[in-house]
């Protein structure tokens, strides 16, 4: 049954090369044209990623880039397909990335310390036994739905993934209520058909003033 | 079973990198319980992806990977990069009660018990970090916990045992916002200790309007 419903999956139905697959070709034999292949196609889009998130010159941007996938060089044993497609794998890594550089290069850091953010989330962590399932409807649901979101919806994602911005921070930058950040939120994951947390968040979550 | 769990917003901020250390690994740690959140997780970095790999792509230097794979060759092989070990040993009764995750940060200092009363007992996690208080907090078997107020936000993840206060009862992996004005008076169940992972706003005069706007936000990315 698992085997019938993969392959039903959207995940396959884009064509050009399996990214997922050169990914792993990377982590299991050090392959350097995997490699070579994979920056050609993501050093761009995550130099377009991070310009569009702002608060980094396009110098900075490169820099970036680089150290994200010279991370997915050194991580790319860790990765398994079964838990996420490349794109995601390699956002994660690039968040991780940013929130580094950000907390290094920010004159507000109190940080005096080497964590970094790689060690506070734990993306190898497995999920539900049947994760490649949620994974490829997952991935479907978002590629089918993600162009019918409503602009006032795709804008606070917009905001929140580009820009890391907090949702407090929407609500600030587009003078609406925090609750209307939240439901926006909220509505755009439905439509996606992702996961919500159980609890639901009329829960008011204070922020001192 | 899991009955209280982070708001979508929380998770969507984790997700997306908006949140700081402290409450980073208070999410990450109520994952380790809960695979309804490490699903909505993945999901939400799914959507992450999709961004990535549908945004507009923009031109690179022509010699970046060039450069990229020099460095390469000054990386150790993957095979051989382990995790950092832990710098002090844990004492090994609390070890096997904490989730492995928390281990690298429980392990990076000596663990200071300190008393804050009959039952209750409090050891500050040191991650560098000032505007949030890390912290592990252990109340008796039996015990119960002066009735107290909250300053800040105060997120809470229960690691053993459980404990119920006027509001309801907690187990191991129920994740616990509590805001200020939250009286509440926490009690242990009577024949475990119960000890939590703790986040709290440190005591301190917040300065700044993206603090004020965002405690969670260590830092001004534009």
């Amino acid at each position: 049954m698992a085997i019938k419903q993969i392959s039903k999956g959207t995940m396959k139905e884009q064509t050009g090369p399996d990214w997922n697959a050169l990914l792993v070709r990377v982590g299991s034999h050090q392959d350097k044209s995997a490699f070579g292949a994979l920056f050609a196609h993501f050093a761009p889009l995550l130099k377009g990623f991070l310009l569009k998130g702002g608060g980094v010159e396009p110098e900075q941007a490169e820099e970036l880039v680089q150290e994200t996938m010279i991370k997915v060089w050194r991580k790319a044993p860790t990765y398994a397909p079964a838990q996420a497609a490349a794109s995601t794998w390699m956002y994660t890594i690039a968040r991780n990335t940013r929130i580094d550089w950000l907390r290094k290069h920010s004159k507000r850091n109190q940080q005096t310390d080497e964590l970094v953010a790689e060690d506070l989330f734990d993306e190898n962590e497995a999920s539900s036994p049947f994760v490649a399932l949620i994974q490829n409807r997952n991935a479907g649901h978002i590629k089918t739905h993600l162009k019918e979101l409503p602009q006032e919806q795709l804008q606070v994602l917009t905001l929140m993934y580009f820009q890391g911005k907090s949702g407090q921070e929407v609500a600030h930058e587009l003078n609406i209520p925090l609750g209307t950040v939240k439901s926006r939120v909220r509505l755009a994951l439905q439509k996606l058909k992702l996961k919500l947390s159980p609890t639901g968040d009329d829960r008011k979550v204070v922020y001192v003033q | 079973m899991i009955t209280n769990h982070p708001t979508t917003e929380l998770l969507t901020e984790y997700a997306t990198g908006a949140m700081s250390l402290a409450p980073l690994i208070s999410i990450t740690t109520h994952l380790q319980f809960c695979e309804h959140c490490r699903d909505a997780v993945a999901g939400l970095n799914a959507l992450g992806g999709e961004f990535l790999g549908e945004c507009e792509g923009t031109a690179i230097s022509d010699r970046l990977l060039a450069d990229t794979l020099d460095r390469l060759d000054e990386e150790p092989l993957p095979e051989t990069i382990e995790a950092a070990p832990a710098s002090f040993a844990i004492d090994a009764a609390l070890e096997e009660q904490l989730p492995a995750y928390l281990h690298k940060f429980v392990g990076r200092s000596p663990l200071n018990w300190r008393s804050l009363s009959s039952s209750l007992s409090v050891a500050p996690i040191s991650v560098g970090e000032t505007a949030y208080e890390l912290a592990l907090h252990k109340i008796d078997a039996g015990g119960t916990t002066p009735s107290h107020d909250h300053r800040g936000m105060e997120l809470t993840v229960v690691l053993k045992g459980s404990f119920s206060d006027e509001h309801g009862v907690y187990h191991e992996g129920d994740f616990l916002i509590r805001e200020p004005g939250h009286v509440h008076r926490p009690a242990a169940a009577q024949n475990q200790a119960c000890i939590c992972l703790s986040v709290l706003e440190a005591p301190i005069k917040l300065q700044g309007l993206k603090r004020v706007l965002n405690p969670f936000m260590q830092f001004n990315p534009s």
